[in-house]
């Protein structure tokens, strides 16, 4: 299956910008004193998904600002509740990856499912929807978005999508690890049999 | 038309002052209409409805994005991460907040990201167009407004597609204006629109394990009438090619005003 990213591509610019952060820490004065527990975090990685500033509604109805996030590493995937076809495996691919952890680590992890579906996926039916597919929120985030926030999540994610006259959506599917950083450190696109390589990345990630 | 209802930005007003007796960008009243576009919207619909919108006449220039990067400092080259540009961002521009004498200012703005054209539109009070809105103005030409299937209309643009990117950029508004006063949509760039995540030539999920429907953007999905209209499957082909944050040398964009539906 094709991924459509090029990820060596984009890790080059982040690598870059970390060096020129690093750079910037190095130049900060000297007669700054800043207490350790509260010294600032450090900038955000150029290559970091909270580099959208993106705000989503949880299905509880509560606001989360997507860089809130920093310091956990999250799986997050996008679909939409009503998809009969491939969401279901999609859904339950998430549960295998969750269920690939023991109890300590899943708790240091969120699973992100932001819809696609921002005219219909309100957060009481995807509250629904948690609720029917066994969801515990946490670790399970189920998110609703703007639609111009949905667009720039899935592009950010490097997820195709289209809406179809029925409503309905074509997608590709596609499950990212974010680092603590937002930055994404592995993805996979398998869905109908378990990816060991991307549940090592996860524990790597927890570690 | 439903015009920018929010005042006019800081950067417009600085482009005005900048470039002098030069006019903000003109916008074109596009009327609403139905379309069929070469890949069909879904099994049973073979058109579209585009509900009216506004339309820059022209692509968004250097000196028009260069007001806007001095207004947005976190859009100036060198500023953006690389999750919304890449290292490209405005490469050929001489600094952060200058062109240099090698850019024209009305030459076309590219090397921008999808993100960076979103957020020039929206500080203009609008948005990207959609790909169905830009295929719609596009179909036409200086009299008809579905000038698709004439086969010079394909050369026309097929000539420029020829042309090699190397080329030095023209300015905008020096060809034809089509049927609605719009320039520029064929000859001079290639422009990003709203959706492009919308192109999918491979890994859509719904057709997985079904050969005959593996890329809904093959031959298999497009309507006969309009298989050989090479110039519309490069545009789908470059799309669908995209990440958000990728810059290139000839590809640049217009703003769309108004609801989209």
């Amino acid at each position: 299956m094709s991924v459509p990213m090029s990820v060596p591509r984009r890790l080059v610019p982040v690598a870059l910008l970390l060096l020129a952060a690093g750079a910037a820490v190095a130049e900060e004065p000297a007669h700054v004193h800043v207490h350790p527990t509260e010294a600032p975090a450090p900038a955000l990685p150029g290559g970091s998904l909270y580099q959208l500033g993106v705000t989503v509604d949880a299905a509880d109805g509560a606001r989360l600002a997507l860089d809130s996030l920093r310091g956990t590493p999250v799986v997050v995937t996008m679909f939409y509740s009503t998809c009969t076809s491939v969401c279901p495996m999609l859904t339950l691919q998430m549960q295998h990856i969750a269920a690939a952890l023991d109890d300590g680590e899943r708790a240091r992890v969120r699973f992100l499912m932001v819809s696609l579906d921002a005219a219909r996926d309100t957060p009481p039916r995807l509250e629904a929807f948690a609720t029917e597919h066994h969801l515990p929120q946490p670790p399970f985030i189920v998110a609703h978005a703007a639609a111009g926030d949905v667009r720039a999540i899935a592009a950010a994610l490097g997820i195709r999508y289209r809406q179809l006259p029925d409503l309905s959506f074509s997608h590709s599917s596609v499950i990212t690890l974010l680092d603590r950083d937002g930055v994404a450190a592995a993805r996979t696109q398998v869905l109908a049999a378990d990816d060991p390589g991307f549940v090592a990345s996860l524990k790597a990630a927890l570690r | 038309m439903p015009r920018a209802r929010v005042p006019l930005g800081l950067a417009l007003l600085a482009s005005a002052a900048l470039a002098g007796a030069s006019p903000p960008a003109e916008r074109a009243a596009m009327p609403e209409g139905d379309f069929t576009p070469v890949v069909a919207p879904g099994p049973a619909t073979k058109s579209v409805h585009v509900a009216a919108f506004g339309l820059d006449r022209r692509p968004v220039t250097n000196a028009a994005f260069l007001a806007f990067a001095r207004a947005h400092p976190e859009w100036r080259k060198g500023a953006t991460p690389a999750l919304l540009a890449d290292s490209q961002y405005l490469a050929h521009w001489a600094g952060a907040a200058e062109l240099g004498a090698a850019v024209g200012p009305e030459q076309p703005v590219t090397r921008v990201s999808w993100f960076a054209a979103r957020a020039y539109c929206a500080a203009e009070g609008g948005r990207l167009p959609t790909w169905y809105e830009w295929e719609y103005v596009a179909a036409a030409d200086e009299a008809r407004a579905d000038a698709r299937q004439d086969p010079a209309f394909r050369e026309r643009i097929l000539a420029w597609y020829a042309v090699p990117a190397s080329r030095r950029l023209p300015p905008v508004g020096k060809t034809p204006a089509n049927l609605y006063g719009v320039q520029d949509l064929h000859g001079v760039i290639w422009e990003w629109v709203e959706d492009f995540g919308g192109m999918m030539i491979s890994g859509d999920s719904r057709t997985q394990g079904d050969p005959d429907k593996l890329q809904f953007c093959g031959a298999g999905a497009l309507s006969a009438e309009i298989r050989d209209d090479y110039p519309i499957l490069m545009r789908m082909a470059l799309l669908s090619s995209l990440e958000a944050n990728f810059t290139t040398s000839n590809l640049g964009f217009r703003c769309a005003y108004g609801a989209s539906r």
